[in-house]
């Protein structure tokens, strides 16, 4: 039975370039959630983990199927795989969450992206995205605008919704060192500044100063 | 982020149990466990340690800080020095009540500890709401915060964020607008 088992950590992640381990897969995964959880805009979607992540719980399952009821490996798995679970659900419901809050300015984004760049959203939240669009037009169309006057019929959505807030502050851990990261002052009399990270080292400051170090995986928000 | 999804990272943490079974490998997604032999320490996540014990399958072994004369050296550091001090785990307070509540008969002095470790979880906090009202008043743009666990930034994340960016909106309204979008509704 145990050889079953085995076979699911001998599973690389071939989707991607680098092999990675299982275990490795699951702590992207967790950083993946947890930044998400954190930035106050919609980061780069993961579809590649979240896919890997998938292959193995599934894998993880059938093997579990062929297991007789009542065994004690087979509960440990289950726990494990329901620990799993709810990362990554708890990751890709932020991530709608987010996309509800925030539609028009995440098409947008998508629409101006360069070909050959990352896609921010995967195929399936896309779709959601322009449903969401979509229905909230009607919606608008239908309760107020088509009683208003025909030069107040048009909203922009670009408008009306609003953006995300990147001067928000977030908690962050250093995993690369990083050196001069430009402070701006909150009052006009504070002059600017510059400060190192240190690897390791936590800090408080705006989401702006430190959204491309988020990107690149350079620092973790906590 | 619910106090129940920090403890829930608490839960991964490595724990020394004693079992009182016998299993292979258990070859999880997320590593290797074991085996188990009865009476031989190993390794497991929080999360497995507390399950088991409530089956009765086996002893924990508390961490190597759990100890009343460690936590009171640790107590009486953090009260001296202005600064958050070293502390052994960034999830001391989250795994105290963890094993606390689900194994107190493996920990000796169980109570002592709790004291302590609510001691030293006080006067961290009490610390981190005196900077947290210096950072405002100065009206900071970034602050170091090394060694404050992930529960620690959680009680006061809300309440902190939220009002930095009132704070913040207040203020860029009161100054004369550069831009003036997204003023029009």
């Amino acid at each position: 039975m145990s050889d079953a088992f085995s076979e699911a950590s001998d599973l690389s992640a071939d989707d991607s370039q680098d092999v990675m381990t299982p275990a490795e897969l699951i702590a992207k995964l967790e950083e993946a959630w947890l930044n998400e959880k954190f930035s106050p805009e919609l980061l780069e979607s993961k579809s590649e983990i979240v896919e890997c992540v998938m292959e193995q719980l599934t894998h993880m399952e059938e093997n579990l199927q062929r297991v007789r009821k009542g065994d004690v490996k087979a509960s440990v798995h289950r726990m494990e795989i329901d620990r799993i679970r709810f990362v990554l659900s708890s990751y890709l419901r932020s991530r709608l969450q987010k996309i509800e809050k925030f539609f028009p300015h995440v098409l947008e984004k998508e629409k101006s992206r360069a070909v050959g760049d990352p896609s921010f959203l995967s195929p399936q939240e896309f779709a959601f995205a322009k449903e969401y669009l979509a229905n909230t037009e009607t919606y608008l169309k239908a309760v107020a605008l088509k009683h208003m006057p025909p030069n107040l019929q048009t909203v922009d959505m670009l408008k009306a919704v609003p953006e995300p807030c990147l001067d928000s502050f977030v908690f962050l851990r250093v995993k690369e060192r990083q050196e001069n990261i430009l402070v701006e002052p909150e009052m006009d009399e504070q002059r600017e500044y510059v400060i190192d990270l240190e690897e390791g080292s936590q800090h408080l400051i705006r989401y702006r100063a430190i959204a491309p170090l988020v990107a690149s995986g350079a620092v973790q928000l906590i | 982020m619910d106090p129940s999804e920090v403890e829930f990272l608490a839960e991964k943490e490595m724990v020394t149990i004693v079992p009182n079974f016998s299993l292979d490998k258990i070859y999880l997604i997320g590593g290797d466990l074991g085996p188990f032999n009865p009476g031989l320490p190993v390794d497991v996540p929080v999360w497995l340690a507390l399950n088991l014990k409530q089956r009765q399958k086996c002893r924990i072994v508390p961490p190597e800080w759990m100890d009343v004369e460690k936590l009171e050296e640790i107590r009486d550091k953090e009260r001296k020095e202005e600064t958050f001090a070293h502390i052994p785990s960034p999830y001391y307070m989250e795994l105290t009540k963890l094993l606390l509540n689900h194994a107190s008969d493996n920990i000796p002095k169980a109570d002592e500890i709790r004291t302590l470790v609510k001691d030293i979880w006080d006067t961290r906090v009490a610390k981190l709401r005196l900077s947290a009202d210096s950072f405002i008043t100065l009206q900071e743009a970034h602050a170091k915060l090394d060694n404050l666990t992930l529960m620690e930034i959680n009680t006061t994340r809300t309440f902190l964020l939220d009002s930095l960016n009132y704070m913040y909106k207040l203020r860029t309204n009161m100054q004369p607008r550069s831009d003036a979008k997204s003023q029009d509704y």
